[in-house]
């Protein structure tokens, strides 16, 4: 697993940010006026001069808008800062079992009847259950971080997890009403999402600026721990950062929209591909990209009418993270 | 003051109560049969692995300097490296001026006194053995530690880079630095001001190298005889 050179020229490079900042501006009006209302009414609808145009505007497509690319910043920046920590490209948040332990924890929140308590048990529940994977991992990898054990740790944690979650469907004990909720819910998607979901998400906002200054830190750990302790980085308490915020992202994301597959893995792993591995400008660029993705996913998904975005992008980051993989060799 | 200092320094079923202390200015070489723990007296030297017993740099004790200033005063080479993401090798190098705030000092130099300088833009990852310990090195150099602690840095190296890592050793010395290293080559123990025998974990002896390389030790720690021959000598033209 290794890079080629940077595929872009210095000067390409440094305008990365800013080019991904524009795709991510238009892609964003795009969302706003692309479906079945007329784009016209939604514009009206800005002004408040279309009553129906700004209720679809400000309650329908900008809070979904909002969680899809908070869902996709934080699954990218989770995926950058857990391939940085295990120094392996191919660690996420899906591969690891972190995603799955916040969809067991929401997913039995949901099934306990819990979750219609208050709008916080749900991102909590979740939070828990991705806690208690990274652990897990954590605890099963401990003895260096090689690809196999690391990915095997996955492999049985997403098996194990997934059972809980099944268990929790077959239970006869939940109601059928419960039950629907939870395999909607499963499914993943930005599907009718509100303004509380907004909210649910948000604090991926806070995360997001606390892991802005570890970036130079990060590109020593990723060289090698005992290394990076050497050479002045507080490792301890740098890791023990890196692991709860990524694991906090991941399980927000969880909570509002289910499991969204391969956001982690390939968005890190194409933006290292195209400037490099320098931490600095992969965590802004990691927000920002995996905003991108997930939200051009979702419109595509629209488009399609799929509607679970979930679905697009593994179809979308499934081949491409195919051809990423032998266009290395 | 010393510039390192051992006491009883510990690691369970590696390093058995090492106690040794090292003057500023000082070249010296550990030595010892695999196994014997000179990874390991080093990894503690440089504190990046903790065991029982105290470790202090320039008088002070390791466990009261704070993290970032540890990056200044000590710099320790790894045996073995593998860098799984394609940093340059420049920027690797100046990954040692990360506790001066990356301030990129002696980053240049540091390249060129390693033959590094034509390299400086190729990824780390694809980097042969002897090029990447090289790479070590240099980001150990630009540290500009007075403690320099490295793990066989001439192992993976050829004839002439190593020997050129041989003079640089002991130009540091000359210059101040401590320079603690280890290695097996015992023919080239005579330019060490130091050398310190491991064996099995203990500390067996240590001192010049006249002193301490004696047949008898040769022969009970190393298993070997020693003669001298008439051989090929290599040296820097």
């Amino acid at each position: 697993m290794s890079a080629p050179p940077a595929a872009l020229s210095t000067r390409a490079v440094r305008a990365a940010l800013p080019v991904a900042v524009l795709l991510l501006g238009a892609l964003v009006l795009v969302s706003l006026a692309v479906g079945g209302f007329p784009p016209a009414r939604i514009w009206a609808g800005l002004w408040q001069h279309d009553e129906l145009g700004a209720n679809v505007l400000w309650n329908l497509r900008l809070p979904r808008l909002l969680v899809a690319m908070l869902v996709g910043a934080a699954l990218s920046a989770s995926g950058l800062v857990m391939q940085a920590f295990f120094r392996n490209n191919l660690a996420s948040p899906d591969l690891l079992g972190v995603a799955s332990g916040g969809a067991a924890g929401a997913v039995i929140a949901i099934g306990a009847g819990w979750a219609s308590a208050s709008l916080l048990v749900l991102p909590v529940c979740a939070v828990l259950g991705s806690l208690m994977a990274t652990g897990a991992v954590l605890l099963l990898a401990r003895r260096g971080t090689g690809t196999e054990r690391l990915l095997l740790a996955g492999v049985a944690l997403n098996a194990l997890l997934g059972a809980v979650t099944s268990y929790v469907l077959s239970n006869s004990a939940i109601s059928y009403e419960a039950n629907a909720r939870v395999i909607f819910w499963l499914l993943g998607g930005l599907e009718d999402r509100t303004w509380e979901h907004v909210e649910m998400i948000a604090p991926v906002l806070v995360a997001a600026a606390l892991l802005w200054p570890l970036g130079r830190p990060m590109d020593l750990l990723s060289l090698g721990a005992a290394e990076a302790q050497s050479l002045g980085v507080e490792v301890r308490t740098l890791r023990r950062r890196m692991l709860a915020l990524a694991t906090v992202m991941t399980a927000l994301t969880t909570a509002v929209a289910g499991s969204v597959g391969f956001v982690g893995l390939v968005v890190p792993h194409l933006l290292r591909l195209l400037v490099g591995p320098e931490h600095r400008r992969l965590v802004p660029l990691a927000l920002v990209g995996g905003a991108v993705f997930v939200l051009g996913c979702d419109l595509l998904a629209r488009i399609a009418g799929i509607t679970h975005v979930g679905i697009v992008t593994s179809l979308v980051g499934g081949p491409f993270f195919l051809w990423l993989l032998r266009r290395q060799r | 003051m010393n510039a390192l200092d051992l006491t009883a320094a510990t690691v369970p079923d590696r390093l058995a109560g090492v106690s040794l202390a090292l003057a500023p200015g000082t070249l010296a070489g550990l030595v010892g049969p695999n196994g014997s723990g000179k990874s390991t007296l080093l990894q503690v030297a440089a504190g990046v692995l903790s065991g029982a017993g105290d470790v202090a740099w320039g008088g002070r004790p390791l466990a009261a300097i704070p993290a970032l200033e540890r990056g200044r005063l000590a710099a320790w080479v790894p045996q073995e490296a593998h860098f799984e993401f394609g940093f340059t090798v420049a920027a690797v190098v100046a990954q040692g001026r990360f506790a001066h705030g990356d301030d990129g000092r002696g980053v240049a130099e540091a390249l060129a006194r390693f033959d590094l300088t034509a390299l400086a833009e190729r990824p780390v990852n694809r980097l042969s053995g002897g090029e990447r310990q090289r790479v070590l090195l240099a980001r150990a150099l630009a540290t500009g530690a007075p403690l320099q602690l490295w793990d066989e840095p001439f192992a993976a190296l050829d004839p002439r880079h190593a020997l050129e890592g041989l003079k640089l050793a002991g130009e540091l010395a000359r210059g101040g630095q401590t320079v603690l290293f280890s290695l097996h080559d015992l023919r080239v123990a005579h330019c060490l001001d130091v050398v310190i025998v491991l064996h099995e974990g203990g500390l067996c002896a240590a001192g010049p190298p006249d002193e301490v390389l004696t047949a008898e030790l040769l022969r009970d720690v190393f298993g070997v005889r020693a003669r001298n021959a008439p051989g090929l000598i290599l040296e820097l033209p």
